[in-house]
């Protein structure tokens, strides 16, 4: 091996600094312009839909029903919540019961590792496929029929792994000492589960779920072919077709004439803003919790 | 009840190649090396080839959508991959801490935002840009470049299809590169500055050697992503069907997109072989996205749960 004396190491260090300053400064400027490209990006996206939105909301548009190109939002707007609700109904036992399975026994065998793999392989799967499958399997094969209740579990399939892998990973926090000695004092896994791991994860657990629905709220492809779409609220509830805000901007949007085009800007002002919120109400509960 | 997403995800793979089998039957390999989608004429009486039923002169083939799914999202690829490159290094370099929570929070808020209002912000904002300005530009000094000349269209395409993909991809990319670059050893990071580097070159040298399986786990884990989006493409794709892309400013399809708007009409087909070849379709898309993300997540080393990690 060569020796490399001191004075040579400093000269290698400082030979070209001119140069290697300048390539660090070149970086840097290209970084900030990549941040400022996307943060244009992201600034135009809400401008667009904050003044699209703002300048046609009236109050008749959020009190009336409508078709997806004229008239209001008001079963769209109860449609979205009424999907996500069901979507919860049906996500919700298995993601928690899932996650204290996951962190309560058999964290580490192999097993779980493979189910867990399956969880998280679960959310790339393309929503499309996921409406498909709705399509195919509730709609027809169980007779489901376009209905709130195939829509709802399409989108359960969506929420499920955020929900359980979210809460599964505020649950890891928990202190293994006082769970080890909550068992030594005779509890059972019951017991342990709803006096230690939920109250002690529940900003955590909460957070996923903002994090499910927020996502929930926002899907379309799912929802195309499992709850189709209604110009009004039916009788049938569970049954019947139901309304969401992303028909409305995806249909509308491709309408001619204004009224169309205002009703899709003020779905998707009424869409970002739902969103946003949730995100930052699951970011701030989950903030807390540290 | 651990078992239900494996159980949810079997059956989801399970029903549609169930339902699958009649086009698979009818089409075989074709359906990968044919170009034309022929839903077939439903007033004559449907014909039996391959030993199932189908309409006459019906004959689907998928070339068409692979091309289109692999070309918008490579080219979400090429743009978005430097984009979080730059995005990681600056974030994680050349930002004071104070600022860093927030900007990576921001980053994770594009990852939010549905993807009906990336396509509505598409048709609105991007498709006049590219159809006023950029690609009149393009065709008139970039066409030395094969595939770069030729007319422009209508704005909606291929190049409108890749720039929302990547923006849709770009924060994936970005938040597995920022977590990779903060979970490096601190003694080597402070170790490489101390030495008289530059922070570019800490920045190379992560990239290149302690990130770098994330780095093409999360390049990856974008890219199924991309494979998969519906909405946003089906929205500034201008749906091409059963032509030919001419130029790099032709409409476009990809598999997705294409069962997201043909779907109500294959519901007319009495024979159930539309439907079928969604199915098919639908399981090729499945399929390449799975393994896209499987080998994304192995190679990470970890997935993304939207700005959660998880291990």
């Amino acid at each position: 091996m060569k020796v490399i004396s001191n004075d040579e190491r400093a000269s290698v260090t400082w030979k070209n600094i001119k140069t290697r300053r300048g390539k660090d400064g070149a970086a840097r400027a290209l970084g900030y312009l990549a941040l400022l490209v996307m943060f244009g990006i992201l600034a135009s996206i809400f401008g667009y839909i904050m003044r699209g939105g703002a300048t046609h909301i009236t109050i008749q548009m959020l009190t009336t029903v409508g078709n997806g190109s004229t008239g209001g939002l008001l079963n769209a707007i109860v449609g979205t919540w009424l999907l996500v609700g069901v979507g919860l109904v049906f996500s919700l036992p298995p993601g928690i019961l899932g996650a204290l399975y996951f962190v309560q026994r058999k964290s580490m065998t192999r097993m779980a590792s493979i189910m867990r793999m399956f969880t998280d392989v679960l959310t790339s799967v393309p929503s499309i496929v996921i409406g498909l499958f709705g399509y195919l399997v509730l709609v027809i094969r169980f007779n489901m029929g376009f209905s709130l209740t195939a829509g709802g579990m399409a989108l359960g399939v969506m929420m499920l792994p955020y929900i359980l892998r979210v809460s599964e990973l505020s649950m890891k926090d928990v202190s293994k000492e006082q769970v080890a000695n909550a068992y030594a004092l005779g509890a059972d896994d019951i017991q342990v589960a709803t006096r230690i791991y939920i109250p002690q994860a529940i900003a955590g657990v909460l957070s996923g779920i903002l994090l499910a629905i927020s996502i929930a709220a926002g899907e379309t492809a799912q929802l195309l072919y499992t709850a189709s779409w209604n110009n009004s609220f039916t009788s049938g509830f569970l049954h019947s077709r139901v309304a969401y805000l992303t028909y409305v901007v995806w249909y509308g949007i491709d309408q001619p004439g204004q009224s169309a085009h205002n009703l899709a800007f003020v779905a998707a002002l009424i869409l970002i803003l739902t969103v946003t919120a949730l995100i930052v109400i699951s970011k701030y509960v989950n903030y807390k919790r540290r | 009840m651990a078992i239900v997403p494996a159980f949810v995800l079997l059956s989801i793979v399970g029903f549609v190649f169930y339902y699958s089998i009649p086009a698979i039957k009818f089409m075989g390999i074709n359906f990968f090396t044919t170009f034309l989608w022929n839903p077939g004429i439903q007033s004559k009486p449907p014909e039996v080839v391959n030993g199932v039923l189908a309409p006459f002169g019906a004959s689907f083939g998928i070339l068409l959508f692979l091309l289109g799914t692999v070309v918008t999202s490579l080219l979400a690829l090429l743009i978005a991959f430097p984009l979080s490159f730059l995005l990681a290094l600056t974030i994680e370099l050349y930002t004071p801490l104070r600022l860093k929570r927030g900007l990576i929070s921001l980053v994770e808020l594009f990852a939010g935002i549905p993807s009906v209002v990336y396509g509505l912000w598409g048709i609105v904002v991007l498709e006049p840009v590219l159809l006023n300005s950029v690609e009149p530009w393009m065709s008139a000094n970039l066409s030395f470049i094969p595939g770069f000349s030729g007319e422009v269209y209508t704005g909606a395409g291929i190049i409108a299809s890749g720039i929302i993909l990547s923006i849709m991809i770009a924060p994936i990319i970005t938040s597995v590169m920022v977590n990779s670059f903060d979970t490096a050893p601190e003694g080597i990071k402070r170790g490489i500055i101390s030495l008289g580097a530059t922070k570019w070159e800490l920045g190379k040298y992560l990239i290149t050697n302690y990130s770098r399986s994330s780095t093409y786990g999360g390049t990856l884990l974008g890219l199924g992503r991309a494979l998969g989006e519906t909405m946003a493409v089906l929205m500034v794709s201008g749906g091409l069907v059963n032509v030919y892309p001419g130029s790099i400013y032709s409409a476009i399809n990809t598999m997705a997109a294409h069962i997201a708007s043909y779907l109500d009409s294959a519901f007319f087909d009495s024979t159930g072989m539309n439907v079928a070849a969604l199915a098919y379709l639908g399981l090729v898309l499945m399929g390449i996205s799975l393994v896209v993300n499987i080998i994304g997540r192995k190679i990470a080393g970890r997935g993304v749960l939207r700005g959660y990690e998880s291990d």
